[in-house]
């Protein structure tokens, strides 16, 4: 099988199991939903109507959520991974969430109003991404090893942590239950009205992917290569670790820190699809994040009357084995 | 093809002082030299990756200063001494990547750019390998596919950093007349550092000496002989 052959079958492949999951996230629950409510509770929306109130505050916004996170995550991990040349980088590993997380709590516990809007959550959070991606770029540059880059991003989560531990110890009842809710992690706190700018940021820095397809394809030689094949290697790093931040931070403010998908599906990807190219990579990764987020909490969802399970627990259950049995294989 | 005037090339130091030298396209050369004498900084210098403390050096008449990023990738390819391949990309999808300079935003290949591929990739008859894994590759056979890369860049000039380092004699002996085949037939300007002075001698390769002492690089019409060679560029006698 030619791999244009085995890619395509794999892209339709893909393609159908996303709206099978789509469909089976949107319809299961205890209240039954009809598609004709789904439609109206976005284009002809009934407040009385307790289906379309479901499907407009609940379902959708879940659903979506769940889209976006899931493509946007793996895709920003798709990223780090190719630029750190290490396939165990990911925007939690190496600590990106946890600076989303610092900036968001230190804003939050200021008291000031602002920061808890969605604009002032979304700006912390992307500016907490970018610059805690700047400084795993600055040690990137010192240190060759991957483990001990990877070491060190542990080591920032950590460090990170126990900084958000200190904040949240001194600080008042009210805005300790904002931030603890938000770090739990999961996707239904986006409200509908929220989802497009959601929406717009994420589709933004997809664009700006779509514009390092061709580099990181060279990056995948190694830098000096890169530089050969015409490619400014620090406008490469430096736009990478935009694109990457603005993904992780706009899903870490709406969604909260998510782990490990980062880190998985863009291996499974690469796995599957056998190929280094990014024309490739970039969609099936998204394809395979939106549907492995889709999975998890429609399992989420089926428990949820049983017991509540974190979606962070849940991702960390599954994307844990995962790596380790990544880098059995690599070592071995 | 290659100029380079009144040239102090080094790292840090000085270690080169070049007054002038021309290597034109159709020419084939051996850069020999002991071990920290400037070879690998002369090839950093001519890929524009170190600057020239003195100097100018120019390719194809334009300013190796002056030359954006991607105009320098249309004017220089370099291999380097080892490529160690990469799981899960085919050796086609290798060697295409000598088209990015030519591609367009997305890096989107022509089939012009597929057909030149694929005649560089004939030109060392790895046709046969097209679909193979890069890390799947003999060393041998990765080396020929990093000069097909280099080919398909589609430079006047081709930098190589001790393309023979890695290789059994029977690979160095083809790779070396391989590359003053393409020198001669496609007119370009090939540079390559190495140790492997019996075989320049035997296949007739014009050598570059660097001349540690006194910083100088020795280049002659006439092909120089192995005593010479061993007693400029090594000292001994």
């Amino acid at each position: 099988m030619t791999s244009t052959k085995r890619h395509s079958i794999l892209f339709i492949g893909l393609s159908i199991s996303l709206l099978i999951f789509i469909l089976l996230h949107l319809f299961s629950g205890q209240l039954k939903i009809t598609l004709n409510d789904f439609w109206q509770s976005i284009f002809d929306f009934d407040k009385s109507n307790t289906s379309q109130l479901i499907a407009r505050e609940f379902r959708l916004p879940r659903m979506f959520s769940a889209l976006l996170a899931g493509a946007g995550l793996s895709l920003a991990g798709l990223l780090m991974q190719t630029l750190f040349n290490n396939p165990l980088a990911g925007p939690y590993v190496l600590g990106i969430n946890t600076g989303s997380s610092l900036f968001v709590a230190a804003s939050m516990m200021t008291g000031f109003s602002f920061f808890v809007t969605d604009a002032g959550l979304l700006l912390t959070a992307v500016t907490g991404a970018t610059i805690f991606g700047f400084i795993i770029l600055g040690f990137s540059l010192f240190v060759r090893s991957h483990v001990a880059l990877l070491l060190i991003g542990l080591m920032l989560g950590s460090f990170t942590g126990a900084i958000i531990t200190a904040i949240q110890a001194t600080t008042s009842a009210q805005q300790l239950k904002a931030f603890t809710m938000w770090t739990m992690g999961s996707l239904q706190q986006t409200r509908f009205d929220q989802l497009p700018v959601f929406l717009f940021i994420f589709a933004a820095a997809l664009m700006l992917t779509l514009f390092l397809i061709k580099p990181l394809n060279a990056l995948v030689l190694g830098e000096r290569s890169t530089e050969i094949l015409g490619f400014n290697l620090k406008r490469l790093r430096i736009l990478t670790i935009l694109a990457t931040a603005i993904l992780t931070g706009v899903i870490t403010a709406f969604c909260g820190p998510i782990a490990f998908v980062g880190l998985a599906v863009p291996n499974i990807t690469k796995m599957l699809f056998k190929t280094t190219s990014h024309h490739i990579l970039l969609f099936g990764t998204m394809l395979l994040g939106s549907l492995f987020l889709l999975f998890v909490d429609s399992i989420i969802q089926l428990c949820e009357s049983h017991f509540l399970l974190p979606l962070n627990a849940f991702t960390s259950i599954i994307g844990a084995p995962i790596i380790i049995f990544i880098i059995f294989k690599r070592m071995a | 093809m290659i100029d380079i005037r009144a040239g102090k090339i080094g790292y840090k130091k000085v270690l080169l002082e070049i007054e002038n030298l021309h290597l034109p396209s159709g020419s084939i050369h051996a850069l020999i030299g002991a071990n920290g004498a400037g070879k690998s900084t002369l090839l950093n210098t001519l890929t524009g990756k170190t600057k020239l403390f003195e100097g100018e050096i120019s390719i194809a008449e334009r300013n190796l200063n002056t030359v954006s990023e991607r105009e320098r990738s249309r004017l220089i390819a370099f291999v380097e001494s080892s490529f160690s391949g990469v799981q899960y990309l085919r050796l086609e999808d290798y060697v295409l990547l000598g088209r990015s300079p030519y591609t367009d935003a997305f890096g989107r290949n022509t089939k012009e750019d597929k057909k030149i591929a694929n005649d560089a990739i004939s030109l060392f008859g790895l046709d046969s390998y097209c679909n193979t894994d890069t890390s799947e590759l003999s060393d041998g056979e990765r080396q020929l596919a990093a000069i097909a890369r280099a080919i398909t860049q589609d430079t006047p000039v081709i930098l190589l950093d001790e393309p023979t380092a890695f290789l059994d004699y029977g690979n160095r002996k083809t790779l070396i007349a391989e590359l003053n085949k393409i020198a001669i037939e496609k007119n370009k300007c090939i540079l390559f550092s190495t140790h492997d002075i019996d075989l320049c001698i035997e296949e007739k390769i014009p050598v570059l000496l660097i001349e540690q002492a006194t910083k100088q690089l020795i280049q002659k019409n006439e092909l120089m002989t192995k005593a010479e060679i061993l007693l400029k560029g090594f000292n001994l006698k």
